[in-house]
């Protein structure tokens, strides 16, 4: 089956309700579309009230998964419209008390990681078999709440979370080379009791894959996947170019240029 | 209960919470390798598959506790006052921001003794009675504290409970009950008020009653936030002279709170706030803190004569 159809039209409402709103994170909402598109289309079902959880702790990447509920067809119609502007179910961050379908509200970086743990003692609790699938970025590695949550998972071998790092190699203002240079990542995550595994994350295939893998109970420890992805994924001018790391309205040769490339995709 | 047995408010905290715990499955505890301190280890012992170590990671246990509040769960989290409210930006984004039902307890408040002002909560009320949908509740008595928990077991709202370590014996009626919002009088006077919170209660009581004159009203606020005004406000029009005690920065605590209700009504009233000011508190034995910081039965006494 092929998706790209699904991710243009996913990456053209992102770029459009964020023109619309005339701000907002576009670099790091395109990197990680892939991530959560094959989280939230194969293994959230939101009629289920024993479903899984998502938590996307990199909470800049709203539009994101805006986009990709409007794709599901959980928004009401030209909701996306309604982006960052008063009284709307979709501020500029998650919030979860305006929409509901968000299973935490985020923005302050850092604290998914921790709210998946509480997520997963509730279905042990409850005797429910879900997985929680916690999304964070690469420079949302250099808070310290992270390994907190890190340590916890490993020591209690929590199986039932699955960990993402949205990999695009930037982060608000410089990259991470350039700002905190990342130190035998791998490593770490191992040091703290996890399987490591590294992907390409804009492969809906690959990314699938490891899920169903994990969701199957194959790996004996806690997982965490490094998505290798890049800024601004799918529109050449920028791809790598942290200057779109949060945009202004573009300007509209710029914009139409953006469409079109992302129309090609389909 | 034995008016004349001493009992902290931080065991009677422990025991209520365990009374809870039977009634309720829901309550479940999260803490961070202080449980013994805090009391939270009479729940761990009574329930261990409902309780949880995270650890010394404050911000971490805000977040699990977040996550398990979301799927019906009331979690209390306790710590050290001065650590747990330190996570003001966990506590603000991962709780307040989604209204997550968690119970945050700070014990170790005010003048706690020789550990000295690391360990000490002092500026815990300025943080979290700006929390967005948070009440804020600190009990005076063991009584007290069992009433309170009672009612936060069986309320959704996210909340502080600010818990002292003192021994206090117990002084209100057997039959008293927490009302939220409610001020509660516990003198009736005529000429001057002292209103106050927590621990400090006790001294102020003992105080007014060294000085044998009716002309002293004491009021004993254990609902910081919400606080119903309107009573408050008749309570305080009786009187000439108001002061307040607390064992608390004088930024942003119970002082603040009334002094924002006396300025936004324009009483006229003689007004004065008595606290802690802007620093920290030394190490020594409680009794010479209270000494110092003149919150013993001697100072206030004379605080009280002077007003």
């Amino acid at each position: 089956m092929s998706y790209s159809s699904d991710l243009s039209n996913i990456r053209k409402s992102i770029l459009n309700s964020i023109q619309n709103a005339d701000s907002g994170h576009l670099g790091p909402s395109f990197s990680c579309t892939e991530i959560l598109y094959i989280i939230l289309k194969k293994y959230i079902n939101f009629k289920n009230k024993n479903r899984n959880k998502i938590i996307l702790s990199k909470g800049h990447a709203a539009p994101a998964i805006y986009a990709i509920y409007n794709h599901l067809n959980l928004l009401k119609k030209n909701e996306l419209n309604s982006l960052r502007k008063f009284t709307s179910r979709l501020q500029g961050h998650p919030d979860k008390k305006k929409l509901k379908l968000l299973d935490f509200g985020t923005g302050a970086l850092g604290q998914g990681l921790s709210v998946s743990i509480g997520y997963s003692l509730s279905s042990r609790l409850l005797n429910k078999k879900n997985f929680i699938f916690c999304v964070l970025g690469d420079g949302e590695l250099q808070e310290g709440q992270v390994w907190e949550a890190a340590m916890y998972i490993g020591a209690n071998n929590i199986r039932n979370i699955i960990t993402f790092i949205d990999g695009n190699k930037f982060q608000n203002e410089f990259s991470i080379e350039e700002t905190l240079r990342e130190v035998d990542l791998k490593g770490k995550w191992e040091s703290f009791g996890f399987k490591y595994i590294e992907t390409n994350g804009h492969s809906i295939e690959k990314l699938d894959k490891i899920i169903k893998d994990v969701t199957d109970y194959k790996y004996k420890k806690p997982v965490v996947v490094y998505c290798n992805t890049v800024k601004g994924k799918g529109v050449s001018f920028m791809e790598g170019n942290n200057k779109y790391h949060s945009v202004k309205k573009l300007p509209l040769k710029q914009y139409n240029m953006a469409l079109k490339e992302l129309d090609e995709q389909k | 209960m034995n008016k004349n047995k001493t009992i902290s408010i931080r065991d009677a905290f422990g025991k209520a919470l365990v009374d809870e715990g039977k009634k309720n499955k829901k309550i479940v505890a999260v803490s961070i390798d202080l449980k013994g301190a805090c009391k939270l280890s009479y729940f761990f012992e009574n329930f261990p598959e409902r309780s949880f170590e995270v650890g010394i990671a404050e911000a971490n246990a805000v977040g699990v506790a977040t996550g398990l509040s979301f799927e019906g769960f009331r979690p209390f989290v306790a710590s050290f006052g001065s650590f747990i409210t330190g996570k003001s930006a966990e506590i603000r984004n991962s709780i307040s921001y989604n209204n997550a039902p968690v119970v945050i307890v700070g014990t170790h408040c005010g003048l706690i003794g020789s550990d000295g002002a690391t360990q000490s909560a002092l500026q815990d009320l300025t943080i979290m009675r700006s929390m967005p949908y948070f009440n804020v509740f600190q009990p005076c008595t063991p009584l007290d504290t069992k009433e309170i928990i009672k009612y936060v077991c069986k309320t959704k709202e996210p909340t502080y409970l600010r818990i002292a370590r003192n021994e206090i014996p117990e002084f209100l009626n057997k039959n008293h009950k927490f009302k939220i919002g409610m001020p509660n009088e516990i003198l009736k006077g005529k000429k001057k008020l002292i209103i106050s919170s927590g621990a400090m209660v006790h001294n102020c009581l003992q105080a007014i009653k060294g000085l044998k004159n009716s002309k002293y009203g004491l009021v004993n606020i254990s609902s910081i936030k919400p606080l119903n005004r309107k009573v408050l406000i008749k309570i305080m029009k009786k009187y000439k002279k108001v002061i307040t005690v607390e064992d608390h920065s004088i930024l942003g605590g119970l002082g603040s709170v009334v002094s924002e209700i006396i300025a936004e009504d324009n009483l006229n009233i003689q007004y004065k706030i008595h606290g802690l000011k802007n620093g920290f508190i030394d190490s020594d034995i409680p009794e010479q803190l209270e000494k110092k910081y003149q919150m013993d039965i001697k100072s206030l006494t004379k605080i009280f004569n002077n007003l």
